[in-house]
């Protein structure tokens, strides 16, 4: 099966079970809390679907991840796993730093004033790694520059594609409903 | 020593580059030259930007989504059809 038929099939499945236990449970859920639950059945179908692809990434277990620790109400219980992943985060992070900053001091140490420019070039790269780091689920666990670009590639490639899934649902969804009512 | 590790910097260096040119392939404006360190940063802060308007995209249609399915929990007949969807 396709990646984006993975997606799919994970998506729909999720959203029936939601919908079944919608219908049985009272009308208590909000609005947020809706909309907060398919976001992370859609991230959850795609990080699912990219497991079983060829290849490995790190984006989809960040991923999941997130979302066995995420509240889905806000229970403390919840409140208090997703502040420990949080210094987890943190610890990663500034371990990361200090390895960049070895290899950025070895490469000024080599003379070469042509070392130098593209030490202070290389610099300027690492601010940005920094932003994509944040954008990229788990994207602070990669442990250089290479690998860190290599998991956007892949997240980008898949990202494009569960967009993709998700407007082609939503359409179907709508046009179907439309049909039905332009029958009546 | 300081030899193996330069040169395990040169490989990786060509390595990024080459990532760096194949991110640029996914951008929508793909079609920019030049692969100087300058427009590195660039190709990484528009990286950035393109996979937060893609998370955007993905919360609206989301929330659309969501919206849709409200109606399932209305037993009107156009619910019945996004239902049948869902089958």
């Amino acid at each position: 099966m396709g990646f984006k038929q993975e997606l799919l099939r994970n998506l729909l499945l999720s959203l029936r079970a939601r919908a079944a236990e919608a219908c049985s449970a009272s009308d208590a859920t909000t609005l947020q809390v809706r909309r907060r639950a398919v976001k992370r059945a859609a991230d959850v179908a795609m990080a699912a679907a990219r497991g079983h692809g060829r290849g490995r990434a790190r984006w989809p277990k960040a991923i999941l991840a997130a979302a066995d620790t995420a509240p889905s109400s806000s229970s403390p219980a919840a409140r208090g796993a997703c502040s420990v992943r949080k210094s987890t985060a943190c610890k990663r992070v500034a371990r990361t730093r200090r390895c960049a900053a070895g290899t950025k001091r070895s490469v000024v140490r080599g003379g070469d004033a042509a070392a130098a420019a593209s030490a202070v070039a290389r610099r300027m790269v690492k601010r940005r790694t920094m932003a994509l780091r944040k954008v990229i689920p788990g994207g602070h666990a990669a442990v250089d520059e290479a690998s860190l670009l290599r998991e956007t590639l892949d997240y980008v490639v898949h990202l494009r594609a569960q967009v993709d899934v998700l407007r082609r649902v939503a359409e179907a969804a709508v046009q179907r409903s439309s049909t039905f009512l332009l029958l009546q | 020593m300081s030899s193996r590790r330069s040169r395990a910097t040169t490989v990786s260096e060509e390595e990024i580059n080459e990532l760096i040119s194949r991110l640029q392939t996914l951008l929508p404006n793909a079609g920019r030259r030049g692969g100087n360190q300058a427009s590195a940063t660039k190709l990484l802060k528009e990286t950035c930007n393109y996979i937060k308007s893609l998370h955007r995209e993905v919360d609206d249609l989301s929330d659309r989504l969501s919206d849709l399915m409200a109606t399932m929990d209305q037993n009107s007949p156009g619910a019945e059809i996004i239902r049948s969807l869902l089958r």
